[in-house]
């Protein structure tokens, strides 16, 4: 037996770019994450070829995550082709010969920035989130020590104050994307800023999520068949976007989250956030074999 | 096919980034190296916030940035993880550091004594505009001293401890391995003294100068005097497999020590010691690092303030990342804005006339 039988040979980059240290410490990461659903794991984060806040810590789990065999796809905002999303998308097909697809049914493994896909996620599909704040309680304590803390002591309460303070405020909850959200009955998470309209589709899901935030160097899980709930008041129940009414000017689809266009003449279109659903449904339309999965909304409702 | 996808996405990226380059125009070993001559100071920040001492490397990373600072340092840290740990060098003393420049503000002379060194502190700051009139300005040539300063000086702090002026810990010998490395392992708070000094080691330079300034201001609670600053060389020393200590090379640092009465009826030092030459901001972290002990929750001279905000890589990234579409998130909160206005409507209209 000699060296070169047990090592590889040299090479300028790794397979998936980060080094075998960093995964291994992705990797334990990802396991505690998994065993604490919700709870924020901190991590090394390495540096990696794109700017921080542009998706770094999604970046991590996924180049951990790849294998060849993978299908991959990466949406931001919904869409396959923006920008940040091509981008992303072609390094990591670059670095780990992984196969790329616009479809859900099709991916193994679909990194997102600010979306969940409309059709639903299967078992044995992983679902990453990049996350730019990892703290629900940052609003109320923007120190991480003090809040890592509140964590442990579940102290809560004052996330449901600024809930009651919007309601007194506005009469609703003020609350937008990011819509803090009980895990497994234990840890409050920020679900990443995914709109309300997404959050739903987190509980008690087949999928595996991962959340991880580069800068803030945490990442925390919700595995399958795990509870997600929205902090909510008894009388006061959790409410999606009301988008359900809305039909996609495109592909005249409806019932779906949407980006709202404003118009020249005052008003507005709306057209599916969930791009690709949107390039289904047309072609669909046209004659042409697209299939397309069974939807977490049908209707305008959650199903 | 009909309906065609905008593909314009990897398309668009893909020329967007042309155009820089465009601009930038042909990058050789020529220009680096130009780079590398031409701006040792700036290569010094650079390799100091980037962790990592390779002048080349640097100044291909300026050029490669076109002198974007946080492209240049982000090119770096990315490149830099990614390679192998060989070995850990041993520590360094300050008695062992080649000395090119040493200075103390705290008493008229020193043992060892005020060695200038390299400065442009009592320069007066002419533009030299006959430069551009086609006239080279050539420095003077340096007169050697009589007697050279020695190249090994001692530091003040050991005077001050021997005096009993500065609290004097117990050394405690910690295994190379055994070293806290920020780079592998997340800053958590209280953060341990290593991954302290470590981060400010790597920390934006103007950032650090920001925060520092503040509490130089009276942001803090603690004046800096400083005590000692030097800019030196280091000896690397590594240990061969075989056991044998050899020097690998050696590399620019500058390190400051500041101080201030303490409460404990003794001085209290802050200490910062980074890569490369780069004055402003050993003292701006040593004043950090001095207010630090007594600072407030929140407040700008506290730990976990200071090292999240002067973060290089994560600072200008998370500022530029505000340039990535964020509509899905708007059209959230606009729903909650417009839902809040719809339930608010019909209250403005019950107010009696």
């Amino acid at each position: 037996m000699s060296i070169a039988q047990l090592t590889k040979a040299w090479q300028p980059m790794s397979y998936g770019f980060l080094d075998a240290s960093a995964k291994r410490e992705l990797r334990r990461k990802m396991l505690k994450a998994i065993a604490v659903p919700g709870c924020q794991m901190p991590y090394a984060s390495r540096e990696v070829p794109m700017a921080r806040g542009w998706g770094t810590g999604g970046l991590q789990v996924t180049l951990t995550l790849l294998k060849p065999s993978s299908v991959v796809k990466v949406i931001d905002q919904g869409a396959d082709d923006s920008v940040n999303a091509a981008s992303i998308r072609s390094f990591l097909s670059k670095v780990s010969g992984a196969a790329e697809t616009w479809d859900t049914l099709d991916a193994s493994l679909i990194q997102s920035r600010h979306r969940i896909p409309e059709e639903r996620l299967h078992a044995g599909q992983i679902l990453v989130l990049q996350v730019p704040n990892p703290e629900p309680l940052r609003p109320v304590e923007p120190n991480m020590s003090i809040a890592r803390q509140m964590h442990a002591d579940a102290d809560y309460g004052r996330l449901w104050l600024i809930l009651y303070e919007q309601i007194v405020r506005s009469g609703r909850i003020m609350e937008g994307a990011a819509y803090p959200s009980l895990v497994n009955g234990r840890h409050v998470m920020t679900p990443s800023p995914i709109p309300r309209w997404d959050v739903p589709k987190l509980h008690m899901a087949q999928h595996l999520t991962f959340l991880s935030a580069g800068r803030e160097k945490r990442l925390y899980a919700v595995p399958p068949f795990t509870k997600v709930e929205p902090l909510v008041f008894s009388d006061v129940p959790f409410k999606v976007e009301d988008h359900g009414a809305l039909t996609c000017h495109r592909s005249g689809v409806n019932g779906f989250y949407m980006n709202e266009i404003p118009q020249g003449d005052g008003g507005s279109a709306f057209e599916l956030s969930d791009s690709h659903l949107g390039i289904k449904a047309i072609r669909q339309a046209e004659g042409e074999a697209d299939q397309i999965g069974a939807t977490w909304y049908q209707n305008g409702h959650l199903a | 096919m009909a309906y065609v996808a905008t593909r314009g996405g990897a398309r668009a990226i893909d020329q967007a980034e042309r155009l820089y380059r465009a601009e930038l125009g042909q990058i050789d070993a020529t220009r680096v190296d130009a780079v590398r001559r031409a701006l040792p100071m700036l290569i010094d920040r650079v390799m100091g916030e980037a962790s990592l001492y390779e002048p080349d490397l640097a100044a291909l990373a300026l050029a490669q940035a076109g002198g974007d600072l946080y492209e240049a340092v982000l090119l770096l840290r990315a490149w830099r993880t990614t390679q192998p740990r060989l070995a850990i060098a041993e520590p360094v003393c300050q008695e062992q550091l080649f000395t090119h420049r040493r200075i103390s503000a705290a008493f008229k002379d020193i043992p060892g004594g005020q060695i200038l060194g390299p400065t442009l502190d009592y320069a007066h700051r002419l533009l030299a505009t006959d430069v551009l009139q086609g006239r080279p300005y050539t420095p003077a040539p340096v007169t050697p001293a009589a007697t050279a300063a020695p190249a090994y000086q001692p530091s003040l702090a050991a005077w001050q401890k021997a005096q009993g002026l500065v609290a004097d810990p117990a050394r405690t010998e910690v295994a190379p391995d055994a070293i806290p490395d920020l780079t592998r392992e997340p800053l958590l708070f209280p953060a341990k003294r290593a991954h302290t000094l470590q981060s400010l080691a790597r920390a934006d330079t103007g950032g650090m100068l920001t925060l520092g300034y503040a509490a130089m201001r009276g942001y803090g609670n603690a004046h800096p005097t400083v005590n000692e600053l030097r800019l030196a060389e280091a000896e690397v020393r590594v240990r061969h497999p075989r056991g044998t200590v050899f020097s690998a090379g050696r590399v620019k640092v500058s390190q400051a020590e500041v101080t201030s009465k303490g409460k404990s009826g003794q001085l209290s030092l802050g200490f910062c010691a980074t890569l490369g030459w780069n004055e402003v901001k050993v003292i701006s972290g040593a004043t950090l690092d001095l207010n630090a002990a007594a600072a407030p929750k929140g407040s700008p001279v506290e730990e976990e303030f200071f090292l999240y905000h002067t973060e290089p890589v994560e600072a200008s990234g998370f500022c530029i990342h505000f340039k990535l579409p964020h509509y899905v998130t708007f059209q959230s909160s606009l729903d909650a804005l417009r839902g809040a206005k719809t339930a608010a409507a019909p209250q403005s209209e019950q107010v009696p006339t």
